[in-house]
């Protein structure tokens, strides 16, 4: 299992067309917790996708407010090594199939 | 390597760190964060959670090894980019299962909110909140003075 997913762009840059189709697109989804600090959530944003300050702080608080927020969306594999590390920092994130391509 | 020392009251840590242990221990075999992993076959899954948990026990243990005897000497803790990681993580995990288990009870706005009346509670429960806090408080110093080598960090 590959599982280290530090500052990878969203792009899955090289894949055919066709293989991404077949594949589809898959969400990395953060869901709310009660427990884990702002300032925790926006570091681990920016440490594992490599966003700035104010866009790791604006899906903290999309996750606070809402109760979610899509952080990062591709091809399941690269989906999946996300959400292992975001899970690795005690996050609760999930995988979604995203359906509106 | 920048490094951070911190000087904590004895008296106010100390006596937390059996409930810190307890907690550490009931983490041994179980993830902190609830898990939603339906998607992936058995198999996967299996070694997905075994990973996961590996990296927590990890985590707790370089956590725990902060309390050393230097600690119990001097009240001193440090923290560098070589254990800032797996500290943060590890507070975040006994935080949550404190919060799971200890402070059950406790409403989510009034923990977040910070309006908890320790006079109020347990003794258990007030003793569990202190740790909450003090794993927090330990989690921001960290943010505050490290954030850069976290996020230069591999």
């Amino acid at each position: 299992m590959t599982v280290a997913a530090s500052r990878t762009e969203v792009a899955p840059a090289g894949r055919p067309e066709t293989e991404l189709a077949l594949e589809g697109l898959w969400r990395v989804v953060v869901l709310n917790d009660p427990v884990n600090l702002m300032s925790y959530v926006v570091l681990v944003f920016r440490k594992i996708f490599g966003f700035d300050e104010p866009k790791a702080r604006r899906h903290m608080l999309e996750v606070h407010e809402q109760g979610r927020s899509v952080v990062w969306t591709g091809v399941r594999e690269k989906a999946e090594a996300y959400v292992f590390t975001l899970q690795q920092w005690q996050l609760t994130a999930i995988l979604e199939r995203d359906e509106t391509h | 390597m920048k490094r951070i020392e911190v000087k904590l009251s004895l008296a106010v840590v100390a006596p937390l760190l059996d409930l810190i242990k307890a907690t550490v221990d009931g983490l041994a075999g179980r993830l902190a964060a609830p898990q939603h992993l339906q998607d992936l076959d058995e198999e996967l899954r299996a070694a997905w959670q075994g990973e996961l948990l590996g990296g927590q026990n990890d985590d707790c243990r370089r956590f725990l090894a902060l309390f050393d005897r230097e600690f119990f000497a001097s009240g001193t803790v440090g923290f560098d980019e070589a254990n800032a990681e797996a500290v943060l993580r590890a507070c975040a995990a006994i935080r949550l299962r404190l919060r799971e288990r200890e402070l059950a009870n406790l409403p989510d706005e009034a923990i977040e909110s910070g309006s908890v009346d320790s006079a109020q509670l347990s003794e258990a429960v007030a003793k569990a909140f202190l740790c909450y806090m003090f794993l927090a408080t330990l989690q921001e110093l960290i943010i505050e003075h490290l954030d850069s080598a976290i996020l230069d960090g591999q």
